[in-house]
């Protein structure tokens, strides 16, 4: 009666979960102060759990836990990316603590169990698994965003968050319930199977508040309201890791979900997509123009680049979800890079996040500037840099999926966006300097390195990215 | 049965009379209560599916934990009821379009009622009778579901997590009776002599 | 009119005659375990105790009865009138239809249901509604603190009587009240097994029933008596009978779940020349007599203590209880299951 489930699959997840009881009970029974300590065991943890990952890469694809759990090309894919991101900005985030000399042990041990969610939710293969991966992210993330709770901005940071999440996954619930009842199945591939031959209504209406939902946690307009003021009122390193790992994600689960279980019902929810990815393309190119606040401004990047790479899952094909992959992967440098300088914004070991502090960096600390530089002209979109890329691969897909609108839309608010980003670039260099910023940390300027190498010499040798992403979305259409 | 059926009748009207109560009741801890009676009736339904340990359940965990809970925060919140219906009348309209929407999508919904066969044997699933509910509840969570059933501590523990760290407060210079030191003291408590005003 | 007859109005007289043949008892018991406290706690402080009331007093619980039925109830101004009324009825009740699955002797149990002991559980995780009710209705300062006291401890303490319950249940494998004692006639009385356990699983009950050494939601001294404090004659009466029910009601579950029930200590000649039910009674009167003993020999315990003892030794002690029982089961073989 008991067979035991194939647990290989699942290894890298297992070994996050236990690690993280271990690192609770390390940081409880660890006289004195605990943070550095088991802040980089979790980046260690998370190591290891990525060459677990990339070691099950090649030999182990299938589905195990009866079904809920699967490990395919694209789960590796999306997994590599999030335990990248994740492990990134916790070593940002050390730094940080260390300055701010915040001693909390569980911010780290969240994240790592933040982390294990996002990795549910990448290899979720069931309604129930999705939903509990998700909650398990989202239940550590409103945690970490309040987590500096004698911050009346972070507070309300977290409880808004909290809230509209809330709201989200209820409506999300709601979907899968009406899903279930009319489909009679939770599972990803017995749904397919189920809708390929009859699609009632009740799933169509169950479908999109599964969108609704799942558009929230990726903070596409127009749900997108909370996310400047919990990018603005959370703690500056967990507005990176929000503006990374989840985002990935929530983005890799969507891109599941949809062209998934619920290929067959392509007609139904193309639309929805379309409104969706072009409002948030307009939202993230608009909103971001009149903000003085950088995380702000990162806010309504972000809500931008999600609507950028929604357009592959608007197409809905093989291509699209190439494109979205390697978008995905290009933005995780770019932003990773933008928040290692945001991060290192210090004036006498006071942090600054306003656009104008920026001021004559050029001249204080040129390397910084020229960095940032990089990485705004690569969010913008200007080529040869890395972002330039990552929206041609998604716009050529829709255009050869003929959907012209949507990728002259695209190119109309990439315009649009180019603005606010050349407006830092201006400040920088053109304004008249204020104080000269305390030296960043190493671990600051290393991943700033990086990041900025990566974004600027993409285009000398692209094929690597580009042929595991094409390979990872061949694997999302196998079935 | 006709009992079965009056008890089914009786159960889920108290349950949908006591939730409206729950939302239309002045007073906060009324609410509260009514949404115990809610609680006590889904149980009841448990029951009538034969379902007697998620009932059981049920009344232990949500009635007899949650609720003791949500009662706590209630009658120590100084509710102004009347305060937080101010402007409701703003979102009336709005709320009642949503509500309107709701309901014609409910309704082409189960117009269009068509179930799949995999609904169909479930529907037909009866109460095994060779083993009790809580044997089969139990074969099912810990081995097809336990991913799931480990899954759900996990986000337990978080939750657990967070609320410790969000508001446990390290108050410096209180001083805390350490048992294990008062009886490592063994038997050599001793009686000293205090002078006035002077203290040990 | 015969089915009808058969069918619904025969059984549902028996039904009426069993509850009634279990509550009298039980509220005569509750009338003299008042008493048996008073000349207890008298004989330990060298007092009488009451003896004016008929012979040796016998005739005192009546007569305090009919006291507080005589006595007008008094209606607190500001208080939420339905809900003051409807605590001691909560209290009261709960109380009662617990009985509902205790079973006295082989068979002798109004409603043999599988989930018994999840059934009990529920009932006492309900009794701090009646006093919660109470305190929060009453709109008093000292009621309100005494309910809150007492809703807390008794939140604390269930979890701790949860888990030991469930390694109880696991060396059972069965939920129902019956089939645990049928086990503990198979092996030992599970005080043995479980000893320390069914140590913590008392002092839980005592927490549980909110007395001594635990009674700190009455508390007398600060709380003039905490939740009760607005309440009078009738009202009062039914919350004092609630209370002294639980207690029994407590060594009731206590007896059943290591004490073996109905079953004699050893199956010899004597021994089992007494009838089951007698020795559930000469058992439960056993514990009863340690609930007034504690009263009459502990100090009471500080709040932090309390909570102490509760989260920080009994929940953890349980726990470790728990997995301790299911490893020795597993790797054993005893396992139920097997």
């Amino acid at each position: 009666m008991t067979s035991l489930a194939n647990l290989s699959l699942a290894a890298p997840e297992l070994l996050m979960a236990a690690a993280g009881l271990v690192l609770l009970m390390i940081g409880v029974y660890q006289k004195g102060d605990a943070t550095r300590l088991v802040g980089w065991l979790a980046v260690l943890v998370m190591v290891v759990a990525g060459v677990l990952v990339l070691k099950g890469a090649g030999t182990d694809a299938g589905t195990t836990f009866k079904g809920m759990f699967v490990t395919d090309a694209f789960a590796v894919y999306a997994k590599v990316m999030v335990l990248g991101a994740s492990a990134l900005s916790l070593i940002l985030s050390l730094g940080w603590l260390a300055q701010e000399e915040i001693k909390k042990f569980e911010y780290s041990v969240l994240v790592l169990f933040a982390t294990l969610g996002m990795l549910m939710m990448v290899s979720a293969n069931d309604l129930m698994s999705l939903y509990i991966g998700l909650e398990l992210q989202s239940l550590a993330l409103y945690v970490v965003a309040s987590f500096k709770r004698d911050s009346v901005k972070s507070t309300e940071a977290g409880l808004k968050y909290f809230v509209l999440g809330s709201v989200a996954s209820g409506m999300m619930l709601y979907g899968m319930s009406m899903i279930y009842g009319f489909s009679g199945t939770t599972n990803f591939e017995v749904l397919a199977e189920v809708l390929s031959e009859h699609q009632a209504t009740g799933v169509v209406v169950g479908l999109v508040f599964v969108m609704a939902g799942l558009a929230f946690k990726v903070s596409a307009a127009p749900f997108h309201m909370w996310t400047p003021d919990v990018y603005e009122g959370a703690p500056t390193p967990v507005t990176a890791f929000f503006a990374l790992a989840p985002k990935i994600a929530a983005i890799a689960l969507f891109v599941r979900v949809m062209t998934g279980p619920f290929a067959d019902l392509i007609g139904a929810w193309q639309q929805v997509m379309w409104i969706i990815a072009v409002l948030s393309m307009i939202v993230g190119s608009f909103g971001a123009i009149g903000q003085q606040n950088i995380k702000r401004l990162m806010a309504y990047s972000s809500i931008g680049h999600m609507g950028y790479a929604l357009i592959g899952l608007v197409v809905g094909n093989e291509e699209g979800v190439q494109g979205i992959l390697i978008y995905l992967a290009i933005y995780v440098f770019m932003n990773i890079g933008a928040f290692a300088i945001i991060l290192s914004m210090r004036q006498k070991g006071r942090a600054l996040e306003g656009i104008s502090d920026l001021a004559g960096l050029s001249k204080t600390s040129p390397l910084m500037a020229a960095a940032l530089a990089i990485f705004m002209f690569s969010m913008a979109g200007i080529p040869p840099m890395a972002g330039f890329f990552g929206k041609f691969y998604v716009f050529i897909s829709a255009v050869h999926a003929g959907m012209y609108w949507l990728a002259v839309i695209g190119v109309l608010t990439s315009v649009v966006g180019a603005y606010y980003y050349l407006r830092i670039v201006k400040v920088m260099y053109f304004d008249e300097p204020t104080e000269a910023f305390d030296t960043p940390r190493l671990a600051n300027r290393v991943i700033l390195l990086v990041a900025g190498v990566f974004t600027l010499f993409y285009i000398v040798y692209p094929s690597p990215l580009l042929l595991t992403a094409q390979a990872a979305a061949k694997s999302l259409f196998a079935y | 049965m006709i009992i079965a059926g009056l008890a089914f009748y009786l159960f889920a009207i108290i349950a949908v009379a006591a939730a409206v109560m729950v939302i239309t009741a002045r007073n906060p801890v009324h609410s509260v209560l009514w949404l115990i009676l809610v609680f006590f009736n889904a149980a009841g339904l448990f029951l009538l599916l034969q379902a007697e340990f998620l009932a059981m359940t049920l009344v232990v965990v949500y009635v007899g934990a949650v609720a003791v809970l949500f009662l706590f925060v209630v009658m120590m919140l100084d509710l102004n009821t009347q305060v937080l219906r101010e402007g409701l009348a703003e979102y009336v309209p709005l709320g009642a379009v949503i509500g309107l929407i709701l309901l014609v999508e409910i309704a082409t919904v189960g117009g269009s009622w068509l179930l799949s066969p995999e609904m169909e044997q479930v529907r037909g699933a009866v109460a095994r009778t060779d083993i009790t509910n809580t044997q089969a509840l139990g074969n099912l969570i810990y081995t097809d579901y336990v991913y799931l059933f480990q899954a759900a501590g996990l986000v337990l523990l978080v939750a657990m997590i967070g609320s410790i760290m969000l508001t446990h407060r390290v108050r410096p210079g209180v001083k805390k009776q350490k048992v294990a030191e008062q009886l490592a003291r063994g038997r050599t408590v001793e009686v000293k002599k205090v002078p006035t005003r002077g203290g040990i | 009119m015969a089915e009808l007859w058969e069918g619904y109005l025969w059984p549902g007289i028996i039904i009426v005659a069993q509850i009634v043949a279990i509550v009298l008892p039980l509220l005569v018991a509750v009338a003299y375990l008042t008493l048996m406290e008073r000349k207890i706690i008298g004989a330990m402080q060298m007092r009488r105790g009451p003896n004016v009331v008929g012979p040796w007093g016998l005739l005192q619980p009546l007569a305090d009865g009919v006291k507080l039925f005589m006595k007008e109830t008094v209606i607190p101004t500001g208080a939420s009138r339905a809900v003051f009324l409807m605590a001691p009825m909560v209290t009261f009740f709960l109380a009662l239809i617990a009985w509902a699955v205790i079973p006295v002797n082989e068979g002798w149990v109004l409603s043999d249901i599988n989930v018994g002991v999840m059934y009990l559980f529920a009932i006492s995780s309900l009794g701090v509604y009646g006093i919660i009710m109470a305190g929060w209705a009453s709109n008093s300062r000292y009621a309100f603190l005494g309910a809150m006291r007492s809703a807390a401890q008794m939140v604390s303490y269930e979890v701790a009587m949860g888990l030991i319950i469930i390694s109880v249940l696991l060396t059972v494998g069965s939920l129902n009240l019956s089939d645990i004692v049928h086990a503990q006639q198979k092996s030992v009385w599970f005080l043995v097994i479980h000893f320390p356990m069914a140590i913590m699983f008392f002092i839980s009950t005592l927490a549980e029933t909110n007395r001594h050494p635990f009674d700190l939601p009455e508390a007398e001294a600060e709380l003039v008596s905490g939740y009760n404090v607005e309440y009078s004659a009738m009202t009062f009466a039914l919350f004092f009978l609630g209370e002294y029910a639980n207690m029994i009601l407590m060594s009731g579950i206590t007896t059943i779940l290591f004490l073996g029930g109905w079953l004699p200590p050893i199956d010899i000649a004597p021994l089992n020349w007494i009838p089951g039910p007698l020795w559930f009674i000469i058992k439960v009167v056993a514990l009863l007599f340690v609930f007034v003993w504690a009263r009459a020999a502990f100090p009471r315990y500080r709040y932090d203590q309390l909570m102490r003892l509760g989260w920080k030794v009994f929940l953890p002690a349980s726990l470790g209880w728990v997995v301790l029982t299911a490893a020795v089961l597993q790797f054993t073989g005893w396992s139920p299951w097997n």
